[in-house]
């Protein structure tokens, strides 16, 4: 809890700061601009490649570097957005506990392959990087990849891994699996829209959720449910899993 | 907005809020490696279960927070292009175990699930043609 109060009095310090280019008035409406451009452009396309994470943070990039701004500076100019991170991920109970009533129509047998896939989600990527000699950055970010980004933020706070890197390895991930998943798994004739619904929202999250949305809303509703089971399940059980 | 309408909006927040900083208090309390947010989702998870429905103001609030997620979580995805700490190396290590990794755990993920269903779908079959 103290380290919300830090985040509330940099906050309030930073609003009291006289007004400069780096003033939350000058990068809460930035951030603004930035995301609903990313967005338009991302519906205009709608293509996952152009997911609005990848717009509106090329964006903003653009924009920090026309006006000189440094990171540090836009970060707690942007103080506001991340006292909202905690509230959605608390959000996320909702969409979860309307999905849970689909468990009991779907059955234990598949829950049990949502449990394996979020282990192996996470499990492969990291093997790989193992075996390529990655650094332990590397391997932190990697264990959150395929949980929805509030999640993975506020597990790499606790894991003292690098935010914006979890951040990116999520987005990526997510890009990926929404634009060669249902491509693929078609290929392995996996036509089961429940099947192809669930391995999406395991391995792609919220990414994934909004491509299996397009399949239909059966796969939608499934890639929901799986996400909000496998980041549920990563938050819970990945710190007790580094801590020993 | 109607006064009655502001007010359940106000209570949707201010439920958010109070279910984070007790999840926060908790692990601060028992000194949890878990974030605290995630433990405020459990929390508002179990409680919505036993309530048996969504309040409105609380499905709106959340609503309007998770269609502005990617607004939210804009600082933090920002912050890759200002990482300098990486090597090539940790990059090209990486972008394959991103590329690679999701590839394969996505398809074992749906080979398994599709085998648990069929099987599952055997045994009411046959359970069925027992009966």
């Amino acid at each position: 809890m103290a380290d919300w109060l830090t985040q509330l009095r940099t906050l309030l310090e930073s609003i009291a700061t006289p007004l400069s280019l780096s003033h939350p008035l000058v990068i809460l409406p930035l951030n603004v601009l930035a995301f609903w451009l990313g967005l338009r452009l991302y519906r205009r396309t709608g293509t996952p490649l152009l997911h609005p994470i990848v717009g509106a943070s090329l964006l903003v990039l653009a924009a920090l570097l026309i006006l000189d701004i440094d990171y540090a500076n836009y970060q707690r100019g942007s103080g506001a957005l991340y006292l909202l991170l905690g509230p959605a991920v608390v959000a996320l109970a909702i969409p979860l506990k309307q999905n849970l009533t689909m468990i009991r129509r779907v059955g234990w047998p598949l829950m049990l392959g949502l449990l394996v896939g979020a282990v192996l989600a996470p499990l492969v990527a990291v093997v790989i990087a193992l075996a390529l000699g990655g650094g332990r950055t590397v391997l932190l970010a990697l264990t959150t990849k395929s949980v929805t980004t509030p999640v993975a933020l506020a597990l790499a706070q606790e894991m003292q891994s690098v935010q914006s890197l979890t951040a990116g390895v999520v987005a990526i991930t997510g890009i990926i699996g929404a634009v060669f998943g249902p491509g693929l798994l078609k290929k392995l004739q996996i036509t089961d829209e429940r099947v192809v619904g669930f391995a999406l929202g395991v391995n792609a999250h919220a990414i994934g959720t909004v491509r299996a949305l397009e399949i239909s809303a059966l796969c939608g509703a499934f890639s929901a449910l799986a996400m909000g089971l496998c980041g549920a399940l990563t938050a819970l059980l990945l710190p007790l899993l580094l801590a020993t | 907005m109607s006064l009655k309408s502001a007010a359940q909006w106000l209570g949707g927040a201010a439920l958010l809020l109070l279910c984070e900083l007790i999840g926060r208090a908790l692990v601060d309390l028992l000194s949890l490696p878990i974030p605290g947010s995630v433990v405020g989702m459990v929390l508002l998870l179990v409680g919505l279960l036993i309530y048996g429905e969504v309040p409105s103001g609380l499905a709106r609030v959340s609503e309007l927070l998770l269609r502005f997620l990617v607004l939210i979580f804009l600082p933090a995805s920002v912050g890759i292009y200002f990482l300098r700490d990486l090597s090539p190396r940790d990059w090209i290590v990486l972008m394959t175990a991103m590329v690679i990794g999701t590839l394969i755990s996505l398809t074992l993920t749906a080979l398994l699930l599709n085998r648990l269903i069929q099987r599952s779908n055997g045994r009411q079959q046959r359970e069925q043609g027992n009966g």
